[in-house]
């Protein structure tokens, strides 16, 4: 078939374009690993004791998390469009990432120095990031899973993206029942866990996303 | 328009697919590819400009339902693909057409993916490029098992600009799509049928038809890919 009548044949009766339901289709992605990710958080570590949500500290990770979701998600929205510019939204993440190390670094120059280290390690700072990713890996499935129905076409960026999403709603459903309280637990170790995901999912991106 | 249909019945051979194919070693490597493209947009900045200006407006008109501005728009956007592609395949001369097809196919597809804040060029440039990026890494896995050719300057002088004939023949493609939707492609794409004839005529919904028309797009664009050579 020529070119010339390929273009016909696409032009002729095309109507307007079709509507691009990339918020749609993330939301639905994210929303759906959230759900999974608490549930098997409860099911799996168990959900902490109810006095500990008169605390602050849950709401720390819930409030940090919460602001890495509108960050990363306009990150991997941009991501999912060709040629979207992407420097907002990165600057975003990365601003939001940086506020919370430096949050951290505050309250351990605060803390008595006899106690640093625990604030650092907390009792469970080698099983954290892992746990933590684990619980992502159905949100990374569905979001990879949504964006290939979109138009990415930077794979390995919006692989990245899209583990990043993952990373921050698996932090979300591990936080019911994550025992750590310290503000420098949080900044350290659940970074590192969201990172992890968002290099998951950036290898897997140029495998699945091809299109 | 079945004109279309005959026009192009029994041309999906090319007699450039009986050269030898091309080792491994001719081709660039990615990352060297990568380098060259953008040094090339670079140099196109001009040229660049000047397709951004004349296609803006039409595909504007294009996107919001003008037929025969979106006609126009994809004749430029190949013109431009076909410059562009034929510069990053020289190796591969043979998949220039291929691509510009593979290309506008999936332009179309994901035209809703355009945004009006940003340019078209830019638009179209970065679905081209991951194309072109595709077929490096497909190219690169299957021609690694072949011999390396001689000639193959005489060959690539022999190339005139110009449209070639793509290898791989859309049309006899359709055939392999399931009926519903090839039918919803020949009657509302190839005939000229409205989608209201079409629904009167098959007993389907319009909206269905629509459906199957852009399903069976969907799914030739998947077979172009898979399409061995």
């Amino acid at each position: 078939m020529k070119t010339d009548a390929l273009i016909e044949v696409l032009a002729r009766q095309a109507g307007p374009a079709p509507d691009f339901p990339v918020g749609r289709h993330l939301a639905a992605a994210a929303a759906l690993g959230l759900l999974a990710s608490s549930v098997l958080a409860l099911a799996l570590i168990g959900p902490l004791p109810a006095a500990v949500f008169y605390t602050a500290a849950p709401w720390i990770k819930l409030f940090y998390a919460i602001l890495l979701l509108v960050g990363t998600s306009a990150l991997a929205a941009r991501l999912s469009r060709p040629a979207s510019s992407t420097v907002m939204a990165r600057a975003a993440v990365t601003s939001v990432f940086l506020l919370m190390l430096l949050a951290g670094a505050v309250t351990l120059i605060t803390t008595p120095e006899g106690e640093r280290w625990s604030a650092l390690l907390g009792q469970t700072w080698w099983v954290c990031p892992w746990m933590l990713m684990m619980l992502s890996l159905p949100a990374l499935t569905a979001i990879l899973w949504a964006m290939r129905s979109l138009a990415p076409t930077r794979l390995k960026q919006a692989g990245f993206a899209a583990g990043l999403v993952a990373g921050v709603v698996g932090a979300m459903g591990y936080s019911l029942a994550c025992p750590e309280t310290s503000v420098a637990f949080v900044a350290v170790w659940y970074s590192l866990g969201i990172a992890m995901t968002g290099w998951v999912g950036q290898w897997l991106g140029p495998k699945v996303l091809r299109w | 328009m079945s004109s279309i249909i005959r026009m192009e019945q029994g041309k999906g051979y090319n007699a450039s697919r009986d050269q030898k194919p091309i080792t491994k070693e001719a081709l660039p490597t990615l990352s060297g590819c990568n380098q060259t493209i953008i040094a090339d947009e670079l140099k196109d900045d001009e040229q660049h400009r000047d397709f951004e200006s004349g296609l803006k407006p039409l595909w504007l008109r294009a996107q919001s339902g003008d037929e025969l501005a979106y006609r126009e728009a994809l004749r430029l956007i190949a013109g431009r693909l076909r410059h562009y592609f034929r510069r990053h395949l020289m190796n591969l001369p043979d998949d220039v057409e291929d691509l510009v097809q593979e290309t506008l196919l999936a332009l179309h597809l994901h035209r809703g993916s355009y945004d009006p804040a940003q340019p078209v060029s830019a638009w179209v440039l970065g679905i081209s490029r991951h194309k072109l990026m595709d077929l490096y890494r497909r190219r690169g896995r299957r021609e690694a098992l072949h011999e390396p050719i001689d000639g193959l300057e005489d060959y690539l002088a022999a190339v005139e600009p110009g449209e070639t004939l793509a290898n791989v023949d859309l049309r006899s493609l359709f055939e392999e799509l399931p009926k519903a939707q090839r039918i919803a492609i020949e009657m509302t794409k190839l005939e000229g049928l409205s989608v209201t004839q079409a629904s009167k005529l098959t007993g389907v919904s319009e909206s269905a038809i629509k459906v199957q028309v852009h399903r069976g797009l969907k799914r030739l664009a998947a077979l172009v890919r898979k399409e061995p050579k």
